[in-house]
């Protein structure tokens, strides 16, 4: 953020929390490998290696606009993914058409996606 | 074609054989539903369990059903009982009271005292207009005039605010001025700012004062082609004491009010001081009017009272020592107790229908998702007839009632280890501000939610539901394997809920040897807990099937048991806090938080109470070296090995979601055996905050040896005794393999001998070794 695009902003306290996550991304970026992706993928709940737990915790901790949660089609059969609004009594989006067939498919395939997001940010 | 949609509620969670049930029905894009009563027996659709399982059953109440869209009235306010009319004033009038607006710039205009109707424009009123500024209006139905305050209305911060009007010369002023001191406001007296402000005018119109428009607080009147009448503009924020004169009160009169005076005696039409009717056992929603005409109003949808006053001190810190500083009422927009739909249809509940859950299951065109709804009621026998009760948590099912955590709460996703798996009923709760908010929620205001109420949909107390944060069944859904576990085993049992342990007391199990309780019972009213304590303490047997058991205080009123109330406070794992001088419960007088935090941690009862929750994954328990003691060796019969609970349908092991410890510092019994233990919890496990005096890294399931669920064992003097499991996932173990598992046979054990009358195994050997070690 520039200088004085901070001073635009009421609560001060945001300034530095974008300065805090700014670091956190670059930091997690190099924890971001083919290995922790792996991992995940065979296990996307329960205890993680470090690496994976500090990515999972940054993820899980995001603020809830545009945040990524499954959608469940139907119970055990079909998943997807959507985007939550952040705004009380506005519906999530859809973020993809794609299916997952389990709620762990799904979990890795939101998980795939926030790694995305990290690498482009 | 609209999306056909179908929800519903009951007007009683618990009604016994003989009695009458009203359901109240509301549907979108259709204007029929097929209705078909179903027993329910499993819940949850788990493939590694049996799935979804009910029972049809015949009833004249089947067939189809005419439903109608219903409308909901959101928002708290008061309405004025004046039946002569007395506030319609066709003269001078002063309008003026304590405010401390939460949101006062919301784009829309909040109306705060009015005798106005938003249709017609016609009457007066005080208000906050959409840019946040406090504003005089008064209309004749034709022409509206305004009076603006020069400076904006900070949030949070104790004001006194007065209109005039003088109906002869058109004068009008708008008195506004702050009334903070170093405890009442948000901000203290270092913040440079002029709360204060002088504005006056001249009016061309004049109030015209329709005979059918109510006095409101926080509100306005308002009518709606379908819908009728109903009220608009609600307010958010607190009000203290107000009133209304007919005559034009001077700055010098209102200053002198400001500072805690009343006006002049034979100017007042109405003064309603909010301070009135405290006692130590708390205050209704009926706010009394000391002037002469009694005007006195009453709330809707729950006004929070016993809050602090305009001219709270810090000093005292709840209403019982001090309710002159406890005039405080907050008002939500979002607020809503009870829908008041029409009635849809009722029913007498059958003579011959067997204590149980039931549901009317409401289907029409697809039938599936949002087009079918099960209307969940639970049935009492008229008298007690078995052994085995199962006393089913619905002050729990309260708290939790359409939550929307899933959605908001930043928390859940570090809480829970995992995305939430919503679906489209999730989406549909958090659209519909109609369904109102759990005690997890806070209002759009920020503060939080205290008040539930089952007089309405609740969306997550239905067969097949899957608790989005968690992606498991949870609380009524989660219960039902309990049911399926005694119907696939065919014991006869009877079914309470809390709301009739509350009303009945001890009266209401008596009659009973054994009572299972639900997976998730965490919200107890003070004579919930008296009558379980007294109920094994004369002998029953409790198989407390759960864990974070017996946790929260919470009040119900006589007059509206279908409403709890709950503050959340000082300790504990809490969505919200209250704050400062709130911590006492306006329907009881008691102080909310935890039972801990009174002196009754739930290890006192139940020999266990919460340590941590994970919710990623589940563990299973290993016996005990007390397993194999002589005394309860019956308990893990027919258990091969070491290992209870390597198994079930949230997260695959019967000790998880959240887990209890046995903590002789706290009360657990001292001669308390610990059948079983889990452990190696994940990191995501975390110890519960009212165990932290300091901070410190590590408190987490591989760190710490705290975490773990503790499967206990105590005897209870009259051949009374508690069975706890410690963990809430042991209930949704229990159908894993049809259910044949090591956590059945347990289960099958300790209920097997719990309904028995008499002796309880294992006590032949208590004479022979003097104390029960
Ligand atoms: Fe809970």
């Amino acid at each position: 953020m520039l200088p004085e695009q901070s001073t635009e902003i009421d609560d001060k306290d945001e300034v530095y929390r974008k300065r805090y996550d700014k670091m956190q991304r670059e930091f997690l970026k190099t924890l971001i490998c083919d290995e922790i992706i792996e991992e995940h993928k065979n296990k996307p709940l329960g205890q993680h290696s470090e690496a994976l737990e500090r990515v999972l915790y940054y993820f899980r901790r995001a603020g809830m606009n545009d945040k990524y949660v499954v959608k469940c089609e139907e119970p055990f059969k079909k998943y997807k993914i959507m985007a939550l609004s952040g705004v009380r009594g506005r519906s999530p989006r859809l973020v993809e058409d794609k299916i997952y067939e389990t709620v762990q498919a799904a979990y890795h395939g939101l998980f795939l996606r926030r790694v995305q997001d990290l690498m482009e940010a | 074609m609209a999306e056909i949609k179908i929800f519903g509620y009951t007007d009683k969670l618990s009604v016994k054989q003989g009695e009458k049930i009203d359901f109240h029905v509301s549907a979108d894009g259709t204007k029929t539903a097929k209705a078909q009563l179903v027993k329910l027996i499993h819940g949850d659709e788990h493939p590694d369990g049996p799935g979804y399982i009910d029972q049809e059953i015949d009833n004249k109440i089947n067939g189809e059903w005419k439903v109608e869209k219903q409308f909901t009235q959101l928002g708290s306010f008061l309405k004025v009982k004046d039946p002569e009319n007395k506030l319609a004033i066709d003269g001078d009038f002063t309008i003026f009271g304590y405010i401390y607006p939460s949101t006062p710039k919301t784009g829309h205009h909040q109306w705060i005292f009015s005798r106005w109707d938003n249709k017609t424009n016609e009457g007066y009123g005080i208000g906050i207009n959409k840019d946040g500024y406090l504003e005089l209006v008064v209309g004749d139905g034709k022409e509206v005039d305004y009076l603006i305050s020069e400076l904006p209305i900070v949030k949070k911060i104790w004001y006194f605010v007065a209109a005039t009007f003088n109906y002869k010369t058109g004068e009008a002023t708008l008195y506004q001025e702050g009334v903070l001191t170093r405890y009442n406001s948000l901000l203290g007296k270092v913040v440079p700012y002029d709360y204060r402000s002088h504005t006056k005018t001249t009016f061309r119109f004049k109030q015209k004062n329709n005979p059918n428009t109510p006095f409101i607080v926080s509100g306005a009147e308002d009518l709606h082609e379908l819908r009728g009448r109903f009220i608009s503009g609600t307010y958010a924020g607190k009000v203290d004491r107000h009133g209304v004169c007919s005559k034009v009160l001077s700055k010098e009169d209102l200053d002198k009010i400001r500072d805690g005076d009343l006006p002049e005696n034979n100017s007042i039409v109405a003064y309603w001081d909010t301070t009135v009717g405290f006692s130590d056992n708390g205050i209704n929603n009926t706010v009394i009017d000391i002037g002469p005409n009694k005007l006195n109003s009453e709330g809707h949808n729950h006004p929070v009272r016993a809050m602090t006053g305009w001219n709270w001190n810090g000093k005292n810190d709840n209403f019982r020592l001090a309710p002159k500083e406890y005039g405080g009422i907050d008002f939500h927009p979002d607020s809503i107790t009870d829908a008041k739909w029409n009635i849809t249809n009722s029913m007498i509940i059958p003579e011959d229908l067997k204590s149980g859950i039931y549901a009317i299951r409401l289907r029409s065109g697809p039938g599936t998702g949002l087009s079918e709804e099960y209307v969940v009621f639970f049935v009492r026998p008229k008298k007690p007839n078995s052994k085995l009760c199962f006393l089913v948590p619905t002050a729990s099912y309260l708290a939790y009632a359409n939550e929307k955590l899933s959605f908001e709460a930043t928390i859940i996703q570090p809480m829970t280890g995992q995305p939430p798996t919503i679906t489209d009923i999730d989406i549909e709760q958090y659209k519909n501000p109609e369904f109102g908010l759990s005690t997890y929620d806070s209002f759009a205001d920020g503060a939080g939610v205290c008040f539930s109420s089952y007089k309405r949909p609740i969306l997550n107390m239905r067969p097949k539901y899957r608790t989005s944060g968690m992606g498991i069944t949870w609380q009524f859904p989660a219960d039902l394997s309990i049911i399926g576990w005694l119907e696939h085993n065919k014991y006869e049992y009877d079914i309470i809920t809390d709301e009739d342990l509350h009303k009945e007391g001890l009266d209401c199990v008596k009659p009973y040897n054994c009572l299972i309780t639900g997976t998730h019972n965490e919200y107890y009213s003070e004579k919930m807990l008296n009558a379980l304590e007294d109920f094994v303490s004369e002998g029953g047997r409790v198989f407390s099937s759960g864990a974070n058991s017996y946790y929260w205080v919470v009040a119900f009123s006589d007059e509206q048991p279908w409403c709890m109330e709950v503050r959340k406070l000082e300790a504990g794992m809490r969505a919200w806090a209250a704050k400062p001088g709130e911590y006492y419960m306006q329907t009881t007088g008691e102080k909310g938080g935890l039972w801990r935090t009174r002196g009754r941690p739930p290890q006192k009862f139940a020999g266990v109470g919460f340590i941590a929750e994970g919710f990623d994954t589940a563990e299973k328990y290993r016996k005990m070296p007390d397993a194999w003691h002589r005394t309860v060796s019956w308990i893990t019969e027919g258990v091969e090995g070491e290992i209870i609970g390597d198994h079930g349908l949230a997260y695959g092991g019967a000790a998880g979601v959240e887990i209890d410890r046995y903590d002789l510092s706290l009360g657990t019994p001292p001669h308390t055996k610990i059948i079983a233990s889990s452990g190696g919890h994940s990191d995501n496990y975390v110890l519960v905050t009212e165990e932290l005096l300091y901070a410190y890294a590590g408190l987490v399931g591989s760190l710490d040896y705290r975490i773990r669920a503790d499967m206990t064992y105590f005897t209870a003097p009259n051949n009374g005794a508690v069975f706890s499991t410690g963990s809430i996932a042991f209930g949704q173990s229990l159908p894993s393999n049809n259910f044949n598992n090591s956590a059945s046979t347990v289960m099958k054990n300790v209920i097997d001998a719990f309904i028995k009358d008499g002796k309880l195994p294992g006590g032949a050997w208590t004479l022979e070794e003097k104390q029960w070690k």
